[in-house]
């Protein structure tokens, strides 16, 4: 059974050009166009098996977010990727602190992409 | 200069409504190559699908004629043994034949018999007749035995007659059948050697194609790679859209400390004082912005350059 990513980013184009790659790639795919609709999603049911984020969004960002992903029960464990412009060492050790899984910089090519998913999820 | 300062303004006012149409003609154009990377993946994978069904049905029509062709080869084996064994059928025939001519022969015999027979009851009836009286009992008897002669030579006559019909029967009846199919049957023994060639020629074919095929998936495999490689690159709209808003953002900053100068209860020259000071401090704000974002390959490509990826 195909594994789910969620995608979480402000912008479309981020958001279209990630969901083409990694449905090309044999995943599904949930978006949300911040980290509030994010939770929103995680909360109401939606189950992704990795989630990536941007981390300059309006109403909440990246970084506030996987906190709070990572406060929820069945999430504890979910790979987190932060894909962002953000090259600041002091925002990745905060990611990193709050639980994130990895830091990708923009822009990320699509088999490298699919690559680290497959190796934090066995068997996609 | 309150002029100046407002006219200077308003081209910034333009170049910010200019710089916004910007992000949205570049997202609306990324998004357009998007759909059109889209179909042609799409495209892809369906004549990858397509090369996939076509080489599977290639590859049973091939098992197909395998099995046709070995069944008709045992077929053909059979064909060529046949004339052979026919040949030994019709010295069998000829074996008859030369039989049947043997009984000829002995029928011949049996008239010879028949002919003496009758010459010696002639003999016995003329003997008979001298004799008189007493010979009365052996004229019955030599007239007896004339007509047992009769009997023998008429019956040797019909057999040696039939005889005759079977051996004219056997001989052109059967060996001309025999000919003609012996005949056909070469034409048929030719027909499975042609269908030999037949599957010769599909194994070639089928090699050729399945070479081409094979070529064409991995052009294929290589078009999806750079679909993928593709749809990554297109993210830089993203980036090229973030450093836009920066520079807008510390544009409006600059902006509206140039407006202070223009506030009509503002002190002109404390104003002009502070200016250079809170334009150094947007123009920090802005640096040390844009120093906490990676967005060229250029900017990834030194020394102390952050790492593109790192896994925790």
């Amino acid at each position: 059974m195909a594994k789910t990513v969620m995608i979480v980013d402000d912008s479309s184009t981020m958001l279209m050009s990630l969901k083409n790659s990694l449905e090309i790639a044999g995943f599904k795919v949930v978006e949300a166009a911040d980290g509030a609709l994010a939770m929103k999603k995680l909360q109401t049911g939606s189950k992704p098996d990795l989630i990536i984020t941007d981390i300059n969004m309006p109403n909440m960002g990246g970084i506030e977010f996987i906190g709070k992903a990572r406060g929820l029960s069945g999430f504890r464990f979910t790979p987190i990727l932060a894909l962002t412009t953000e090259s600041q060492q002091t925002k990745r050790d905060e990611a990193k602190k709050l639980g994130a899984t990895g830091w990708l910089l923009k822009p990320v090519n699509g088999a490298d992409l699919s690559k680290i998913i497959k190796q934090l999820l066995p068997g996609a | 200069m309150g002029e100046a300062l407002e006219a200077y303004l308003r081209i910034e006012d333009a170049i910010d409504g200019s710089l916004e149409g910007v992000i949205r003609d570049t997202e609306s154009s990324a998004q357009s190559i998007i759909k059109h990377i889209r179909r042609l993946y799409d495209s892809a994978n369906t004549l990858a699908s397509y090369l996939d069904g076509t080489s599977l049905q290639v590859g049973d029509l091939g098992k197909s004629i395998i099995e046709s062709v070995a069944f008709l080869s045992e077929v053909g084996t059979f064909i060529d043994r046949l004339p052979a064994k026919m040949e030994h059928d019709l010295k069998s025939v000829q074996a008859v034949v030369e039989e049947i001519k043997s009984l000829s022969e002995m029928t011949s015999e049996v008239k010879g018999v028949s002919l003496q027979s009758h010459l010696l009851a002639a003999n016995a009836a003329v003997e008979a007749s001298r004799a008189g009286s007493a010979g009365a009992a052996f004229k019955v008897v030599a007239d007896e035995m004339r007509r047992l002669a009769a009997t023998s030579n008429a019956m040797a006559v019909k057999m040696n007659k039939g005889l005759s019909r079977a051996q004219e029967i056997v001989k052109n009846g059967l060996q001309s059948t025999i000919s003609e199919s012996s005949r056909q049957l070469a034409e048929v023994s030719h027909a499975a050697a042609s269908l030999r060639k037949l599957q010769n020629n599909f194994d070639d074919m089928s090699q050729y194609y399945k070479t081409r095929f094979s070529v064409v998936i991995k052009h294929n495999e290589d078009l999806v790679k750079d679909i993928a490689d593709a749809l990554g690159q297109i993210q830089y709209q993203d980036v090229v859209r973030q450093c836009i808003e920066r520079i807008r953002i510390v544009a409006a900053r600059r902006n509206e400390a140039l407006r202070g100068l223009m506030d009509p209860n503002g002190d002109d020259s404390a104003c002009l004082t502070e200016l250079p000071v809170q334009l150094e401090l947007i123009l920090d704000d802005y640096m040390t912005e844009e120093r906490k974002h990676c967005h060229s390959e250029r900017q990834s490509r030194g020394g102390d350059s952050p790492k593109k990826i790192e896994m925790f």
